[in-house]
């Protein structure tokens, strides 16, 4: 794959929009199009090629670099490779499931505060109770940030505004 | 005719809801989708029912719609009418495992209502007839003004005024109806005025505990919100549980029918106001559904309904319905992740839980 992650998206929406759509017969399969086009807008503000795929390109630069070090010596004057990869990187998987361990933890805390409130010291509940609403609103924030802009009507009438 | 169905003879072989799914799990048109099989079931269906021949000359998929199939049905032979509705609960739909009698016995019962709707026909939830859920009614002439893309600004002057009070009447007579003297008071056993928000809370609560893909904190939040500000509703009324802009049909500035029953329950009536002020159903303007300021839908509700609306209670539904429809987007990202649906509807919907959170968090706050 030589080409960046966002070109190539950009280059599946323009054909989608400008090669494919108008040739299709029907709202409900024009609808569907445009739901791919903005489920790939989506994907583009969101990802990048995998950590596992640039893992293994690492991997094998530090393999090599770790072979060559033997060789240089006898090559006086060529440029060392020096590359070594990070052990210990986690995947997306891994990150995936520590955001969602700790968004679980919340949860419970939410869960136990409305059910303990009475009970406990009211200033230790209210700031709990602001630290998780600011990281909520963090999460949100963030999360708004990098949507794309909806195409319901698109989606729901199998046609664009002018079109 | 107004009946659910009875038991036919089926003299070809059934179709099974099963086939909705490929060996490997994923997706697949099932054979309800099959429009030539579909016709010929259909036909057959309908002349079990009638006693006399019906066909079916055409079966036209609607694209509206994110939940049950819809289907424009042209028939000859069937004396009520010659246009018709098929709606099919697929098994991979939004909310299924689907039952089409909630929406069949409501519509049926309010035959006698002043709520414009479609004259329901049958209905059936055994999978050996259409391979899903389904029921017939007639198809009611009309357009669907949908909230989004702004089109709710084009609902102006005299038309918009006009639908509003349609569509407010049109709830005041739903919420009016005495469902005691009807076939759905079998419904109300167990719903009072003490229990209808905590009913909903539990049944939205475990829908949630069904569709998460990950934990939501902000779902917990509005859960506990909610369990801690319950109101006591002021009567126990039918619900529509999805009155809003998009699921009418108007014709000439008239509502000609309400769409879109499958929530309906029993409940406190404001839940379906509550609903209605979301501002998803407000097509770009600041009114309720495009067609009313909030104040003039209140008023002109409290007048015809000889009800009048709890603030507090009305608060209440708004939350209760931002959570909602949140679980409705996590429904639908469940359906796609689960490989149920294909359909890209699904995962462009799921997209808009974090807008609904937003809207969540700072209707709290405002509650606070």
């Amino acid at each position: 794959m030589n080409n960046s992650l966002p070109r190539l998206i950009d280059g599946m929406i323009a054909t989608l929009r400008g090669e494919i759509i108008p040739h299709v017969e029907g709202d409900f399969a024009r609808g569907q199009a445009f739901g791919l086009i903005y489920m790939l807008n989506s994907i583009r503000l969101r990802a990048a090629w995998s950590n596992e795929f640039l893992c293994e390109q690492l991997q094998a630069l530090d393999e090599a670099s770790r072979d060559l070090e033997g060789v240089m010596t006898d090559l006086p004057g060529a440029p060392a490779l020096t590359l070594r990869a990070p052990s210990g990187l986690p995947t997306a998987v891994e990150l995936e499931s520590m955001r969602d361990q700790g968004a679980a933890r919340v949860c419970e805390l939410i869960d136990w505060l409305a059910t303990h409130r009475a009970g406990a010291p009211a200033v230790a509940v209210a700031r709990a109770e602001d630290i998780i609403d600011r990281y909520i609103h963090r999460q949100l924030k963030w999360e708004l940030s990098t949507s794309a802009k909806p195409m319901f009507d698109e989606i729901s009438r199998g046609s664009e505004k002018g079109a | 005719m107004m009946e659910a169905t009875r038991k036919q003879s089926n003299p070809r072989p059934p179709l099974r809801a099963g086939s909705a799914f490929s060996d490997d799990g994923s997706a697949r048109g099932g054979t309800f989708e099959d429009v030539g099989a579909l016709r010929l079931r259909l036909g057959d269906y309908l002349s079990e029912q009638t006693g006399s021949p019906v066909a079916v000359d055409r079966l036209v998929k609607f694209p509206a719609g994110f939940s049950w199939i819809t289907y424009g049905v042209s028939v000859t032979g069937f004396a009520p009418a010659a246009e018709l509705i098929l709606r099919l609960g697929p098994p991979y739909g939004l909310f299924a495992p689907y039952s089409a009698m909630p929406e069949f016995l409501a519509l049926s019962a309010l035959r006698s209502s002043a709520v414009p709707r479609p004259r329901a026909f049958y209905a059936s939830d055994d999978v050996a007839i259409l391979g899903a859920p389904f029921f017939v009614c007639q198809r009611v002439d009309g357009d669907t003004p949908l909230p989004w893309g702004g089109q709710g600004s084009a609902l102006d002057g005299d038309r918009r005024e006009s639908l509003a009070r349609d569509f407010i009447d049109s709830l005041a007579a739903l919420h009016g109806f005495d469902w005691r003297a009807s076939s759905l008071a079998q419904w109300g056993e167990s719903v009072t005025v003490d229990n209808a928000a905590a009913l909903q809370i539990e049944e939205w609560r475990q829908r949630f505990q069904r569709w998460a893909l990950r934990p939501h904190p902000m779902a917990h939040l509005a859960f506990a919100w909610l369990g801690q500000n319950q109101p006591k509703a002021s009567r126990v009324a039918i619900v529509h549980g999805d009155y809003r802009l998009g699921n009418f049909l108007e014709r000439n500035d008239r509502i000609t029918a309400i769409l879109d029953w499958e929530l309906v329950h029993l409940g406190d009536p404001i839940e379906d106001l509550g609903w209605a002020f979301l501002p998803q159903y407000r097509g770009g303007t600041g009114l309720v559904c495009g067609l009313a300021s909030e104040a003039d839908l209140l008023a002109r509700y409290e007048a015809r309904s000889g009800a009048s609306v709890d603030r507090g209670a009305l608060k209440f539904y708004i939350v209760f319905s931002l959570l909602k429809l949140s679980l409705t987007h996590m429904a639908a990202a469940r359906c796609f992740e689960d490989g149920r649906f294909n359909d890209m509807r699904m995962p462009a919907m799921a997209t808009q839980m974090a807008p609904v959170f937003r809207q969540l968090e700072k209707a709290l706050e405002r509650s606070s």
